[in-house]
Parts: structure tokens; sequence; C-alpha cells
């Protein structure tokens, strides 16, 4: 059914996707981490309110979400070309992603963090706890079930985009997908990719629940 | 002998802003709660009580007034200070507050891990803890492991670690079952007995304020309706909401809030067994008394009886009556008729 090298050439594209996802993902949370606590604690309930910042980076998250990923890879192309040296393949993908992911990323880590209850933050406040500490030694180890979660998300959310990435020249299993799949009509290859990007998703969801859970201590 | 202030309260008012305006729970509440008492705030619920223990350690800054902590202005220090000092103020509420992701023993671990106690000595304090509030056993279980009153005497731990001077308890047993309530009382008057740290309950159960408090101050619509020793307080309320709540529970607080004519308190010491003077009385007058209300109560290992009674009409056989009762040491007053 493949021609020779197929298997070669599947092998290498799901090697670029994992790559990809793993390492957007993680620079995403590099930015998005702090960013999203930044958000809960200067808000206006927060433990250090500074309503300024809070709506200067509220806004700039929301632009960014609402731009279609497609069209902030091609406006970003200068950008990543300044940082990478190509807009094309799996390094320049990544970039791209990255900047999307990155608000995303602080809009989940901000609503893991506002399940943690306000009692238990006032608690550490009156034992004195600083709003250092408290990021620290409560917000964070307090939502990690729930950032790990959001982590899953995350993960699977890059890959379906790292996957879109394959249009204007990103690398892994969308861009076979689209070369072979839709520009040369090898549909088997097409579903091939899909079934094998579906199975990755999985995966991760998976994984990320399991973990989850398990680390969970509320039972 | 005077004692030393621990808390001093000058003043204190809070206004909150909403989006219906502004509103003001406290009108300027003053207290002086001295060096090793059990202090009860008591009111009916949103007369402003979590409000105004939260005004102590500052977690809600007053709008107007000062706190003092054992001589030092809490109202007028820095950031900084201001968490120093909250450390010799531990903190307990009625939902626990416990950190969820971490053992009975890492949450007493935690306010020593942030005031920089070094990890191996902060796990033997909080063992030790541990131990006094009776957990010895559960010190590896998370709080979703364990009944509201050990997560409870677990927040005790906790809040004890950093060797406060002073204890803020807001409704501590108010998600407790009765059995339950009545350990964690015993176990807080132990540590104030034991360690002498002052205590300060706040509470809506008249019950709380009798098993475990000193003095009590009486919270309404923002002030301070009256305050004085839990005795005082038991045997002669003064204001219309000191007698609501004194005879609140179990029963008929309509009749007791003087909705009827000629209706008198009685308190008796000795509890149920003074009750057959009563019987004497009627016999002895001839006059007929309708029970509106009857209780017994234990302050200090003394107990009290106390009763709402409605008196004839007749001002004679009334005067006669009542004279019968307090020659024979039993306290009558009138309840004011509205
Ligand atoms: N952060 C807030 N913003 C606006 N209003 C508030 C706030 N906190 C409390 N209030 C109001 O202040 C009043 C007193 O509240 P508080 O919680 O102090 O009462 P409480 O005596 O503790 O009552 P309960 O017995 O029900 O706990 C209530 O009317 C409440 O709605
Ligand atoms: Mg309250």
């Amino acid at each position: 059914m493949f021609k020779e090298g197929m298997l070669e050439l599947v092998g290498t594209g799901f090697v670029e996707t994992l790559y990809m996802t793993l390492a957007s993902t993680i620079f995403a949370y590099i930015i998005g981490l702090p960013l999203g606590l930044l958000l809960v604690v200067t808000d206006k309930d927060g433990i250090k309110p500074v309503p300024w910042l809070n709506a200067v980076l509220g806004t700039i998250i929301n632009i960014v979400r609402s731009i279609p990923f497609l069209i902030l890879l091609v406006a970003l192309m200068p950008f990543t070309k300044a940082v990478v040296g190509t807009v094309i393949g799996a390094k320049a993908t990544i970039v791209g992603l990255l900047v999307a992911a990155a608000p995303f990323v602080a809009r989940m880590v901000e609503s893991s963090l506002k399940e943690v209850e306000k009692g238990v933050i006032e608690a550490a406040q009156s034992m004195g706890a600083s709003p250092f500490q408290i990021m620290t030694k409560v917000l964070l180890p307090e939502a990690k079930p729930s950032l790990l979660v959001g982590g899953a998300i995350a993960i699977t959310t890059i890959l379906g985009y790292s996957a879109m990435a394959g249009f204007v020249g990103g690398g892994g299993l969308g861009a076979i997908a689209i070369n072979y799949g839709y520009y040369r009509g090898q549909q088997d290859i097409m579903y091939m990719m899909v079934i094998l990007l579906v199975v990755i998703v999985q995966v991760f969801q998976e994984l990320g629940m399991k973990i989850s859970k398990r680390t969970d201590r509320r039972l | 002998m005077e004692k030393e202030t621990m808390i001093r309260l000058e003043g204190i008012k809070k206004r909150f802003k909403t989006k219906a305006g502004e509103l003001e729970v406290l009108h300027g509440v003053s207290a002086d709660i001295k060096k090793g008492e059990v202090f009860g705030i008591i009111g009916l619920s949103g007369a402003g009580k979590s409000t105004l223990v939260r005004c102590i350690n500052l977690l809600e800054r007053p709008t107007g007034g000062k706190v003092w902590l054992d001589g030092v202005e809490l109202t007028a220090l820095n950031d900084k200070n201001l968490r120093e000092q909250r450390r010799h103020m531990g903190m307990i509420f009625q939902q626990f507050h416990l950190l969820m992701q971490k053992t009975a023993l890492e949450n007493v671990c935690f306010p020593l891990m942030i005031s920089g106690v070094p990890k191996a000595q902060a796990k033997e304090r909080a063992k030790e803890l541990l131990e006094l509030v009776g957990l010895a056993d559960r010190m590896e279980s998370y709080p979703a492991q364990l009944s509201g009153g050990q997560k409870q005497r677990v927040a005790i731990a906790r809040a004890l670690a950093t060797e406060p001077k002073v204890l803020l308890c807001d409704e501590a047993t108010s998600a407790l079952d009765p059995n339950t309530t009545a350990g964690v009382l015993k176990l807080l008057k132990d540590i104030n007995e034991r360690l002498g740290i002052t205590i300060v309950v706040i509470t809506h159960e008249m019950s709380v304020i009798q098993e475990i408090c000193d003095r009590v101050a009486i919270i309404d619509g923002g002030l301070i309706a009256e305050e004085g020793t839990v005795e005082e307080i038991f045997r002669n309320p003064k204001t219309k909401i000191g007698q609501e709540l004194v005879l609140h529970e179990g029963t008929n607080r309509e009749a007791y809030t003087g909705r009827l004519p000629y209706c008198y308190r009685l308190v008796f010491k000795g509890g149920s067994e003074n009750e057959p003077v009563l019987g004497q009385m009627m016999i002895e007058t001839k006059g007929v008394a309708n029970i509106l209300a009857a209780n017994t109560r234990t302050i200090d290992e003394q107990a009290y009886g106390q009763m709402v009674l409605q008196f004839p009409e007749e001002k004679e056989l009334r005067n006669t009556m009542i004279k019968y009762l307090t020659d024979r040491g039993v306290v009558v007053e009138e309840v004011e008729y509205v």
C-alpha cells in the first residue's frame, strides 16, 4: 500500500510532531504560568491587587487569543525569521505555537488557581505568609491537580495547532497529511495521519487525567 | 488585680463598598481583651462578628479606629511588620481552611516553614502539637480523610504552631455536631489554661459562650450592645438582644421578647431542683403564673435555672407572688412589654 520510505517519513513526522508539541508546551508554560499567576495575584480580589497591570495583561492576552492561529503564524513570520532564521519546518512552527499558546495557557492557569478556596489563602495570610509565599506554597501546590488537567488540555490543543501549521510550511504529521493527502490526493495517508493524531491526543489526555487523579489528595 | 490588656479595639469602623452602594457594618466598636482570658463575641447572623474578628488581625482593614496587640498598634504597621505581628495571632475558621494537598503534619509545619524554621525542627514541633490535640495517629492523613472535628484539631494545632499570644476562633464549632463541639471546646479551654493563650471566640450560640468564656460582648447592628462577665450577662441581660440570646435556644422566643404583658424573668441558682419554689408560691399565694419558657444552664460549674412567667393582671397579687420568690433568693425581673 505504501511506497518505500513511507514508514520512515511517517516516523520522522511523528517525532517532529512530538518535538514541536512538547517544546512549545514547555515554552508556553514558561511564559504562561507566571502570566496566569500574575493575573490572579493582581486581580482586584487577589492577594496583591494592581488593577492597571491586570487590565493591561488581560487585554494583551485577549487580543492575541482572538487572532486566528494561521493568521497569527503568518503575521509572526518576520519575527520567526529573526529568531530562528527560517519560517518553515518544526523550529519555526514552535515560535508561532508558543506565541499562540502562551496566552491560552495563562488563562488556563488563571482558572485553575482561582479554584483554590479563598479561605485557605486567608488562613495563610493570617499566619503571616507573604504574597510570594502564598503563590509558591499555597496557590501552586493546592491547584496542582487542576493545573495538570490544564496541562493535558494545553498539550492536546497545541498538538492540534501544530498539525494546522502544516499548511504554512510547518513540519510533522500535519504537514504529511496536507502534502500527501490534500495536495496529492493520497487519502489513505491522510487518514493514517488523522488516526495517529487522534491516538496521540488520547494518550496525552488520558495520561494527564491519570496523573492529576493520582496526585490529588482530595480523594 | 487589674489584668493587662492583650487586644485593644478602639472605635473600629468597617464600611464595605458594594454594588448597591456603601454599607457600614461596624459603627465604632471598642473592646479591651485581657491577657489570658477567653473572650466571647456573640450576636445574631449578620451582626458583624466575622467582620470584627477579621479586623483584629487585619484580614479586613478597618475603615476607622485602631487595633492594638499587646501594646503594638497593628493599624499603624506596614505590610511586612504586620506579617511579623500576625505570627503572634493564630486563627481558626468554621470551614477549617486546611491545605487539601498536604498531610496533617505538613499543614501544621506550614506556618513554621513560612516563618523560616528549619524543616526538621518544624516537623518535631508539629508532631508535638498534633499529639497535644489528640491526633498523634493521624499525622500522615490528608484533610479529606479526616472528620470535621479532626480537621478542626489540625487547624488548632496549625494555629498554635508559631506559639501565638492570641487565638482567634470564628465560629470554630459551628460546622460540628454537639459531641464534637464539646470536645473541641474542651480542647480550647485546655489550651487557654495550660498555655495561657488569650482566646477570642466568635459564635452565635450562647452555649459556646457558657462553656468556655470568661467575658462576653454582645454585638448587634454593628455595635457592642452590652459587655460583662458571662455570669453577669446570663443572670441579668440588660438589652433586648442580650435577653433574646440568653433565652434563645429551644425556647419560646416570641414570648420572651415582650409581646405579652406582665411577663417576668426568673433566675435561680441550683437548676431544676429549685423549681418546687414555684409550686409552693402558687399554692401559698393562690396566684397562677403561666410558664412561657424555661431552661437550665451551667455556668462555671454552677447550675442556673431560668424561666419566663406570665403573672396575673391584679397588681397586688402579682407583687405578693414576686415578693414570695425574691424572699427565697430568686432573681425576678420584669420583661419589658412592647
Ligand atoms: N466583603 C464584604 N462585602 C460587602 N459586605 C460584606 C462583606 N463582608 C461582610 N459583609 C456584610 O457585613 C455584614 C456582617 O457580616 P459578618 O460576616 O461580619 O456577619 P456575622 O455576624 O459573622 O454573621 P454570621 O453569623 O452569619 O457569620 C453582613 O450584612 C454582610 O453581608
Ligand atoms: Mg460570621
